[in-house]
């Protein structure tokens, strides 16, 4: 890359965060940072990444995708006696290693959530590492030491929300936003991107936009997840409660960090007929029996909500993607 | 443990002095241009040296439709020959009964399929059965392409004009334009399934120059061009769930009292069982002979291409043609020794590199007709003695690879011919960097069992496409026209037999007494009775082994 | 001069075409077939080394020649644990060599009507669940005796990247290796040929044929065909001659000048 490109895409001094000085030596020689992509946002969710891209470039910055990568591993649970398993996350962190970089940024809290306990798991054992490293002979070793990142902890300590703030072009005045965070982006504590119980990274980064923070009993809890296949009905009685709160407590929109939590909560909200203002609940649940209201609210991705108040164009913002139409809320409160 | 010779690049050092004088004169060759075409009379002298016309390898057949025809010698043995399975001891009761019965797991018999299919007759009445696995054939092993006049510049009548006149205008006309004016059909429907032509940065198809063809219209699918063919239209046949059988050659057809073809009798090969098929039509689609090596050459084909079905057709009275031509394919690999005669695709010519002499000197034309092309070659070697000597006692002159990346490009060998950039490789060789060593290698059936526009042939009952037939390509085939023929004539065979299985109630009796009638020809003619076919399979075994082998079990 | 030629290539191909003969053999390796030791000539091919040993295949070889994945085989040489896998076809003998061929690979094909099926990646995983299994060994990998990607297409496929899929396995000649080493059980060929597929049939027929097609349906060639064939021998020679010789003015007879897409320079 030429001088004039890195200058290009790095940002300019005055812009250094709130918590990046210390963190970050190398901000003048910041460059494009690898990023993971992970399944789930080059297939069912583009438009997220599309949405991420777009705000990133608009913070100066850009994420270069990963050459080569592969599953994060998610696919299996991790288990710290399956080896195995680390195979894939760890060959990621070679890919990192061969372009000469230390840090990869992911979208998905589920490729964070993994990538990042697998790094911890190597890192903490030489041995471990020595023997995935034996298996992958075909590889370089990894000499460990790559840092994941989720994006929102980019945003929040290396550009810094005032940053952010001073960048927007379309302030989210009027909007309610309640943030959902599920459990992946916050557990286990050792990987968690802030408090498991009282997180606030998202309602920080929404006010800094211009938004009203909707808070939620229920934002740290899980949307069911993988159940959505085998038992659906969990899922449903999960998301019905998740998207109740929110609505009760007149949040204009959800606004989540994960594409599976994004899916469950689209989907199963729209599963309590349109008719029906009482429905009952699934009998066969111990908990919760109640009459359920339906609810139908928009569900975004934190990168979509950003890119748009940064002032993404519209086929930027991957918005016709969703299953409630984000725009008719946006224009009313915002004015699009 | 390549013994006591010292390799250099994958070859001998002797043969090194050679190279760098192809090395030397390549940037003289490449600004001069290749030697001009030869006119048809120097075509006619040259032509002295190719294994057709040189004497002693033919002769006159003494029974069946075609006696006193002239065909190659080693073909002749196998049409003079008895039964392998004795017809007295065969209980021909039935055990599979179906609409068709398809011979042949190559692009011919799997297009037959696929077709009568769409013509109606259901997956579960049409029976595909095959020698080796469904797909192991000459098609898969096709590289260069497949011709279609679908360009603006071109058209059919001048890809027929051109195959007519490569053939030495003694193709069937019929035929030959049914070839032609399905070939951009042909194009369309692969496209439709899935099969991907190498294109351009526009999506346009790249189409190339070949051997005797006026304009380019080479559809290659990079030099693997018969494999993506087959495999995607085998997926397909496997998608609609025909009845298959591998391992279960045809040994004989079956005819019913009338002598129509009804059926075959298969035999497993593994575990040496017979079946009975009845069927109310035959499609015959088993391919070449490569695998008699005529006249001692080594061939590109594969491992069961053995004539089977012309002999077989031969028998139950089919009339063949042109068998007394054989495609000797310019350029086959005559170095390293493990993959002599393998095919050296013609692509390699048409993407510009020169044939040229152990001195370093272009001598023919590259894209020539192939048979002018290789007794150009063997001319070269053996009477101007200007060859190159292998460690085995091969001669070869050198194809000189290295001029394509200078044409095209660095990265367009292993783009465009990553098969056989693959295959040099393994052995040492880097044909990127150095020439590689060729000679003329058997590649092809010319002729066959005679058809017409439709597959059909004299015996009713009897379908037939592909290599094994006669007529479309007269004396000689040019490159990209064989694919074309399986795609083309499996099509329309399997067409042509699904109407014909709608007409006909009944398949009738099966019966084999058309071999009794052969066997009698057979015996007045003085045939000697140990001589029996078809042999199905080569034998490469050692001679050590033969020798002290014994059949106890 | 021509039969006397054609004796002295016979006689110079006779190992390749009869089998080999001991006595032109210098040079000897020892190869284990099925565990059993057989002395064979140095410097030939596997597929060649087991013929000589004396075993006639019926299956274990097909094409003999690269294209056709029949000759699946895997081996160990004396002194290195790695298991390796070659075609017999072509790889050559080395001493010490302990082989067995894979004639067949299990591996269950899902059936689909590609024409209904829309071309998106997700439809990988709908008929290849077991896609999601991938766990990024690399074992596919270092099976392919193609030397492919064989991971790195999985992976493309797991996220549905018909593209990618397509130009990491076009080479593949689905002779089963990577299924039979697979730990999660993933049939990669199988999956790599309907992304293949589902890519092709996303690209457009050229507008060209398509036109081509049209024209010859309407019989537009019919009456040429029947001038052309009512031509005299010699008429349909020169016309014949004329064509070659200007080539459509498409190209000239230097066909090292000729360009990619078949444009002549000169």
């Amino acid at each position: 890359m030429s001088n004039e490109a890195k200058a290009f895409i790095a940002p300019r001094a005055s812009h250094v965060a709130r918590h990046a000085a210390d963190k970050s030596p190398s901000r003048v020689t910041r460059h494009a940072l690898p990023y993971f992509p992970g399944c789930a946002l080059k297939d069912q969710a583009r438009g997220f990444e599309r949405a991420a891209q777009a705000a990133m470039e608009r913070l100066g910055y850009e994420l270069a995708e990963l050459p080569r990568w592969n599953c994060c591993g998610t696919v299996y649970s991790l288990s710290s006696d399956d080896l195995m398993r680390h195979v894939a996350p760890v060959r990621n962190f070679i890919r990192v290693q061969e372009l000469g970089e230390r840090r990869l940024v992911t979208l998905c809290a589920m490729c964070y959530n993994t990538l990042r306990r697998s790094a911890r798991f190597v890192s903490t054992d030489p041995e471990r590492l020595q023997r995935i490293n034996a298996f992958m002979d075909e590889e370089p070793d990894y000499a460990g030491g790559v840092e994941v990142l989720h994006l929102l902890q980019l945003l929040r300590d290396e550009i810094g929300y005032e940053e952010i703030e001073a960048r927007v072009e379309r302030p989210l005045y009027g909007l309610k936003v309640a943030p959902y965070y599920g459990c992946m982006l916050l557990r286990p504590r050792e990987v968690g991107i802030d408090d498991p119980d009282r997180p606030e990274t998202m309602e920080l980064l929404f006010e800094y936009l211009g938004a009203e923070a909707v808070d939620s009993p229920h934002k740290v809890e899980c949307c069911g997840a993988y159940q959505t296949v085998a038992n659906p009905e969990i899922a449903r009685e999960r998301v019905l409660e998740i998207v109740g709160a929110a609505a009760r407590r007149g949040a204009d929109l959800i606004v989540t960090s994960c594409p599976l939590c994004t899916y469950n909560l689209e989907h199963h909200q729209l599963s309590v007929p349109g008719d029906a203002s009482h429905v009952t609940g699934d009998k066969s649940s111990t908990r919760h029996a109640l009459p359920v209201t339906r609810h139908v609210i928009p569900i975004l991705y934190f990168t979509q909500l950003l890119a748009f108040a940064l002032g993404a164009p519209g086929e930027e913002l991957g918005f016709e993607q969703a299953a409630v139409d984000p725009r008719p809320v946006l224009a009313q409160r915002v004015g699009g | 443990m390549a013994g006591e010779l010292k390799l250099v690049g994958g070859y001998p050092e002797y043969m090194r002095e050679s190279i760098e004088k192809v090395h030397a004169t390549r940037a003289r060759r490449m600004e001069e241009g290749p030697p001009p075409a030869m006119s048809m009379e120097e075509r006619e002298e040259v032509l002295k040296f190719h294994p057709d016309y040189a004497p002693g390898g033919k002769r006159p057949l003494k029974v069946g439709p075609n006696k006193g025809d002239i065909a190659p010698n080693e073909v002749a043995e196998l049409l003079e020959a008895y039964p392998i399975v004795d017809p007295g001891e065969l209980d021909l009761s039935v055990d599979i009964d179906v609409d068709i019965l398809i011979l042949g797991g190559g692009l011919a018999g799997t297009m037959a399929a696929i077709w009568a299919n769409e013509e109606g007759i259901p997956p579960d009445r049409i029976l595909l059965a095959t020698k080796l696995r469904h797909g192991d054939s000459n098609s898969i092993m096709a590289q260069g392409g497949t011709q279609a006049a679908d360009k603006p510049y071109d058209s059919p009548v001048i890809h027929f004009l051109d195959a007519y006149g490569g053939g030495h205008f003694t193709n069937k006309p019929d035929v030959l334009r049914a070839l032609v004016e399905d070939a951009p059909f042909i194009m369309k429907w692969l496209t439709e399934l899935g099969c991907l032509f190498d294109r351009d940065e526009n999506g346009e198809f790249v189409e190339d120059w070949g051997g005797g063809t006026s304009r380019p219209r080479m559809h290659a699918a990079r030099d693997y061009t018969g494999m993506e063919e087959l495999r995607v239209i085998r997926d397909e046949f496997r998608n609609r769930g025909f009845m298959l059988l591998e391992f279960y050659p045809a040994v004989e057809l079956l005819t019913s009292p009338e002598g129509r073809v009804n059926g075959a009798v298969l035999w497993n090969m593994e575990t040496g069982e017979y079946k009975v098929v009845r069927a109310k039509a035959v499609v015959l689609a088993t391919g070449g002979f490569g695998r008699l090596h005529i006249r001692g050459f080594p061939t590109t084909n594969h491992y069961g291409a053995t004539a089977d079905g012309l002999v077989l057709a031969y028998r139950a009275g089919a009339v063949l043609r042109d068998l007394d031509t054989v495609q000797y394919h310019p350029t086959g690999a005559a170095y390293p020794q493990q993959i002599v005669g393998l095919l050296i695709t013609e692509k390699v010519r048409g993407l510009g590199a020169q044939v040229v002499n152990r001195e370093g000197e272009a001598f023919v034309y590259p894209l020539e007709p192939r048979d002018v092309e290789a007794a150009a070659i063997i001319r070269e070697c053996y009477e101007r003695e200007k060859g190159v000597v292998t460690p085995t006692g091969m001669r070869g002159v050198w194809l000189d690879s290295p001029m394509i990346e200078e044409i095209h490009g660095k990265g367009t060998i292993e783009r465009r011919l990553p098969a056989m950039f693959r295959m040099y490789k393994r052995f040492g060789i880097d044909m990127r960097a150095d020439p590689i060593l060729i000679f003329p290698t058997l590649h092809y059936q010319n002729g066959g069992v005679e058809t017409d526009p439709w597959g059909k042939t004299n015996v009713e009952g009897l379908f037939v496409a592909g290599e094994v037939t006669g007529g479309v390509h007269g004396k000689n085939r040019l490159m990209g026209n064989s694919t074309l023929d399986c795609l083309v004539f499996g099509r329309r065979a399997g067409i042509a037999a699904a109407e014909y299985v709608r007409k006909l109630p009944e398949p009738g009796a099966v019966t084999l007494g058309h071999l009794e009638r052969f066997v009698a020809e057979l015996r007045a003619a003085g045939v000697p009775e140990g001589r029996r076919s078809p042999i199905l399979l080569p034998d490469y075994r050692g001679k050590r082994v033969l020798a002290r082998m014994v059949d106890l079990l | 001069m021509g039969q006397e030629i054609m004796e002295r290539i016979r006689e110079a191909n006779e190992a390749v075409i009869t089998g080999i003969d001991d006595a032109d053999i210098k040079h000897w390796v020892t190869i284990y077939i099925m565990g059993k030791a057989y002395r064979v000539p140095a410097d030939i091919t596997l597929m060649q080394a087991i013929e000589y040993a004396g075993y006639r295949f019926v299956r274990g070889a097909g094409c003999r020649a690269g294209f056709c994945g029949a000759c699946a085989t895997v081996y160990r040489v004396a002194g290195d644990w790695r298991l390796k896998a070659a075609l017999a076809c072509q790889t050559r003998v080395e001493d010490g060599m302990f082989l067995v061929q894979i004639p067949f690979a299990p591996a269950e094909k899902p059936t689909y009507d590609i024409e209904t099926e829309p071309a998106e990646g997700s439809v990988l995983l709908k008929y290849f669940p077991e896609l999601a299994r991938c766990v990024a060994c690399n074992t596919c990998t270092k099976a392919c005796p193609q030397e492919l990607e064989v991971m790195d297409y999985i992976q493309a496929a797991l996220r549905g990247d018909l593209e990618a899929v397509t130009e990491l396995s076009f080479d593949c000649i689905q002779c089963g290796l990577c299924s039979i080493r697979c730990p999660a059980e993933i049939v990669h060929y199988h999956a790599a040929q309907l992304a293949r597929r589902l890519y092709g049939k996303s690209l457009p027929v050229p507008k060209h044929v398509e036109e081509r097609v049209r024209e010859v349906e309407e019989g537009k060639y019919g009456e040429e065909f029947e001038r052309l064939m009512s031509l005299s021998r010699e008429e349909i020679e020169e016309l014949y001659k004329k064509e070659q010789r200007e080539k459509g003015g498409l190209g000239s007879r230097d066909a090292s000048r000729v360009t990619r897409n078949g444009q002549g320079e000169g």
